[in-house]
């Protein structure tokens, strides 16, 4: 039954992507494909760690952004004092690390037998009081910040430039999301990782502590924000304090509930499908002044918001998610 | 003149046939039992009956009058109350609180004038406030009044799930296991009181039952339900002795030294 | 009079027995406790000096003060509005500010654009806070909580970038004007009129929860079945308090905007939204005092802190680009409230402050008295 249900998602989304396609060459926004794809790899990485948070113990992580914002946060710190910059990535990912660390230890454990949405609220707690601290060092200003690869012209696509640090990114999250799902379904810690996010109880009389695989959990999901935020904008240019949030984090949780919350390559696929809806969005003309549906300020984020309504109302265990 | 019928209600969920073509029919004043073992069914056709479920087929007829697609506040508004299995009744409030939540279409103001403290509501309010304490006393739960719910033992619970759904003014009761969690002595009070409200009240009571004393002696009818379906109906005793029956609650070839020592039980406490 | 007791004893050799009435001490039911006269002297004081501080000591500071002050008041009708979701029905909002941003455009549209008097707009400003609250509110129907969470926080940001951007209706990036009304027009006087708006949303909030909308209200976000045996249409319930919600947000809304002479986009963000759920819940769900004193909290901490002697000195000497500016506490602390409040004290500063809030209305200081009920964020029907 539940190949079934998982054949009948997989057909749905390869639909909903031909059709895309078909559109965005009938209208000439074919371009959407790529840059979609580009800003939907950074929306799938962020996703993969929120599903991972929720396959583990049921928590939407409001802080998984803001993982991301304390990484950019020390890579800038790190950058602007000399250090090198493959240093820099790697002391910026470590604080994300340490990040989610100390939310697990700090927050998440005192609350693990609460209630799913108290931990909801307190995590949108630490992702405002990881806001504050960037604020308070940086002012809410943007800042530029370096990318790690500057060659832009390596080959485009449909017109649209993949420069070194695009590919970068695309790569890292297919690679991520191979290692991942080995990784969930082939090694004793992943399945130990799923295994007492639903049976807490026997995973302990296994032997196994739940408090570490939490821990290890938080922290990988961490470490994936991070790395979507280190990649994915310094090739904007600047970083503002919160841009995690603002950004990437309502994107990234409609990829996850659009691939299904409990399904990590759903989250990638969810990535991608929203980064092109989004992309399309912003720039085909009918939404911008003058068009035929002319959407004030930024399309994107409407569409976004469409998205998520509409998957949560038509089907809410997404593309490749369980049934509730 | 029947108060209640239901025909043929089937209701499936997933690969389960929960209950398959369930008549039932209840007589004004009647106290009808529902006896079967786990899983029979019973639970699923009260919430067809109160509109948790929706049937799959069938028909439920309440005083003429053809429910089966209402919501649950309108079979409310009618006169159908219901007690659940896991209690219900909420929390977080007093037994008071809860009384008087529970006469909430007796509350004959709108919400609005509430809110601006119109001199109706709050003669209303003081009216409910009264009936609340009423009620409580006449079930023993006075000293009770201001205790909030979620400290109370079972078997209080029970008692004041039953002043609950009696404050939402019914006139047909579903009680859905009213004596789980009682010792005889209490299950045999019970039974004293359900009689009693049947009389003062003039309503007519489906229950759900594991207790076979207390359904012999208090019920008018029984269905027994195996499997979802209907497997015998009929007056208590008969359908007590029914060998089907006595076969779904013990196993094929019950050892009638068992049935033997069963029945010596029941006459003692009834006895007693 | 103790009540029949009924003992069972299982005796080996015969029957249960029943004990028709026991030989109890005879238990008085307690009556109401009324203070003596000598006894309200003190809880009348108390209730003066508070009297004193929320009315005249205001007049003593400037104006721009009064405008921290008027904040603190619209933010407690912020948090009482939020409450009706978080507190009453056990639905999150992580848009708020939307809700209350709304209103403050309308509000100032109506009063700058269209010419309307004040009263005018704070009526659109509550009706259209209404209005898109109760479109939420269809949408939480079908939608399960911790989702609806998510549509909110996605739709406080389509707030920011979509509906606060209609220039026609917001004036896009350079905001809408709102000036005080005839007769208020005084910063004292306008704090006055807020005060006056307060009074009214806390004596409905109290009618509502003592009569059956607030009892449907509370029944339904514990049990929503057992509440639609009550004879409760669980679905109408649930839209009139989010329009009741969002009614009152506006209002607060209208009332931020002629406050600060104008609207601007930027300020009804994400980190307001958290702002606002942070004072509500720190305030104390369903306390209305903890609400009240929770929101006056939060948007006073800027002020608090430019008041503490030394602080201002001591905070320079951090040096730049470490430099804290007041604005950023409520962000700083918000969180670490927060934290302490889901872990340690999860009915808030109205928990906390419900002896003392118990003895001034008139019944006995009981230290230990922390309310009959388990005060948690945790009912929403995830």
């Amino acid at each position: 039954m539940e190949l079934l249900r998982a054949r009948r998602g997989l057909l749905i989304g390869l639909v909903v992507l031909i059709a895309l396609v078909v559109v965005l060459f009938a209208t000439g926004e074919e371009q959407a494909l790529v840059i979609g794809t580009i800003s939907g790899s950074a929306y799938g990485l962020v996703a993969v760690g929120l599903v991972l948070v929720y396959k583990s113990s049921g928590v939407f992580n409001f802080a998984q952004g803001e993982f991301g914002g304390v990484a950019l946060a020390t890579l800038y710190l790190l950058d602007a004092n000399d250090v090198p910059y493959a240093l820099a990535v790697v002391g910026a990912l470590v604080a994300a690390v340490v990040a989610g660390f100390l939310t697990e230890r700090i927050v998440v454990r005192p609350l693990f037998e609460s209630p799913r949405v108290t931990l909801l609220v307190a995590t949108a707690g630490v992702a405002l009081l990881a806001i504050a601290i960037q604020v308070w060092f940086f002012d809410s200003q943007g800042r530029p910040i370096a990318k790690a690869f500057t060659r832009t012209d390596r080959f485009s696509v449909l017109d649209v430039q993949l420069s070194d640090q695009r590919i970068w990114l695309i790569v890292t999250l297919l690679v991520l999301a191979a290692v991942l799902g080995l990784f969930f379904t082939r090694t004793n810690l992943g399945l130990a990782v799923i295994g007492a996010s639903q049976e807490p109880t026997a995973t302990e009389l296994v032997g196994i502590s739940v408090r570490r695989l939490s821990t290890f959990t938080w922290s990988l999901a961490a470490l994936l924000g991070g790395l979507a935020a280190v990649i994915a904008v310094p090739d904007t240019g600047s970083f503002t304090p919160g841009v995690m949030t603002s950004n990437y984090l309502i994107p990234a949780f409609t990829a996850a509930v659009l691939g299904g919350m409990t399904s990590l390559p759903g989250a990638v696929v969810g990535g991608v499908l929203v980064g092109i809806v989004q992309s399309y969005a912003t720039s085909a003309s009918i939404f911008q002044d003058g068009g035929a549906l002319d959407v004030p300020g930024t399309p994107g984020t409407l569409i976004v918001f469409v998205v998520l309504v509409g998957v949560l109302v038509v089907r809410p265990q997404g593309l490749l998610g369980k049934t509730a | 003149m029947s108060v209640l019928e239901t025909y043929d209600l089937s209701i499936r969920f997933g690969g389960v046939q929960a209950n398959r073509d369930v008549s039932v029919t209840v007589g004004e004043w009647e106290i009808v039992g529902v006896i079967g073992p786990n899983g029979a069914g019973k639970t699923t056709l009260f919430n067809m009956v109160t509109g948790f479920y929706t049937p799959d087929t069938g028909r439920i007829i309440y005083r003429g009058r053809d429910i089966t697609g209402m919501p649950v506040h309108e079979r409310a508004a009618l006169g159908l109350g219901r007690t659940f299995q896991n209690v219900g009744l909420i929390k977080g409030a007093t037994v008071r609180e809860n009384l008087i939540t529970a006469q909430y279409l007796q509350a004959d103001y709108s919400v609005v004038s509430g809110m601006l403290g119109g001199a109706r509501s709050l003669r209303t309010e003081r009216m409910l406030r009264t009936k609340a304490d009423l009620l409580a006393e006449s079930l023993d739960l006075g000293d009770l009044l201001d205790t909030q719910v979620a400290g109370l033992p079972y078997g209080t619970l029970k008692r004041v799930e039953i002043a609950t759904v009696l404050a939402t003014d019914p006139d047909v009761l579903l009680l859905d296991e009213p004596s789980s969690g009682m010792g005889p002595e209490e299950a045999h009070r019970l039974g004293d009181t359900l009689l009693d409200l049947r009389q003062r009240f003039g309503l007519s009571i489906v229950m759900i039952e594991h207790h076979v004393p207390l359904v012999v002696r208090v019920c008018d009818y029984v269905y027994c339900l195996d499997f979802g379906e209907v497997l015998t109906h009929g007056l208590p005793n008969d359908v007590r002795n029914h060998p089907q029956v006595v076969a779904a609650y013990l196993g094929e070839d019950p050892d009638p030294a068992v049935v033997e020592l069963e029945s010596q039980l029941e006459s003692l406490v009834e006895g007693g | 009079m103790g009540a029949p007791v009924t003992v069972t004893s299982p005796d080996a050799a015969g029957p249960v027995q029943e004990v028709a009435e026991e030989e109890t001490p005879a238990v008085t039911r307690p009556g109401r406790f009324r203070p003596s006269p000598l006894g309200w002297v003190p809880r009348l004081v108390v209730w003066a000096v508070i009297a004193w501080v929320v009315l005249i000591v205001p007049l003593g500071h400037s104006a721009i003060d009064l405008q921290d002050f008027t904040r603190a008041v619209c933010y407690a009708i912020v948090a009482l509005s939020l409450n009706v979701l978080l507190g009453y029905v056990g639905q999150i909002s992580l848009g708020h500010a939307a809700f209350v941003g709304i209103g403050a455009f309308m509000s100032a549209y109506m009063v700058t654009t269209q010419g309307q008097s004040f009263w005018i707009g704070v009526l659109a400003a509550g009706a259209i806070g209404g209005a898109q609250a109760l479109v939420l509110g269809g949408v939480s129907l079908r939608i399960r909580g911790l989702y609806f969470a998510l549509v909110t926080l996605s739709y406080g940001l389509v707030a920011e970038e979509n509906i606060f951007q209609i220039e026609s209706f917001t004036g896009g990036g350079a905001g809408q004007q709102a000036p005080k009304p005839q007769w208020f027009e005084s910063e004292w006087r306008y704090y006055y009129l807020c005060l006056g708006f307060l009074a009214i949303v806390l004596l409905l909030d109290w009618r509502l929860m003592r009569s059956k909308g607030g009892r449907a209200l509370l029944a339904l976000r514990e049990n929503p079945r057992v509440a639609s045996t009550f004879g409760i249409n669980v679905r109408i319930a649930t839209l009139f308090a989010f329009v009741v919600s969002g009614v009152i947000a506006g209002l607060a809304g209208a009332l931020i905007a002629h406050n600060d002479l104008g609207v601007s986009a930027t300020t009804w963000n994400f980190n307001l939204s958290l702002v606002f759920v942070i004072m509500t819940v720190v305030g104390g769900l369903r306390s209305r005092y903890g609400l009240v004193i929770g929101g006056a909290f939060f948007a006073l901490m800027p002020y608090f802190l430019e008041k503490i002697p030394g602080l201002d000195n001591a905070l320079a000497k951090i040096p730049a680009p470490f430099d804290l500016t007041p604005e950023l506490a409520p962000l700083v602390v918000g969180p670490l409230l927060l934290l302490l409040n889901l872990i340690q004290f999860p009915g808030g500063i109205g928990q906390q402050l419900r002896p003392i809030a118990r003895w001034l209305g008139g019944h006995r200081f009981d230290l230990h008295d922390r309310g009959l009920k388990e005060v948690q964020i945790t009912d929403v029907r995830a």
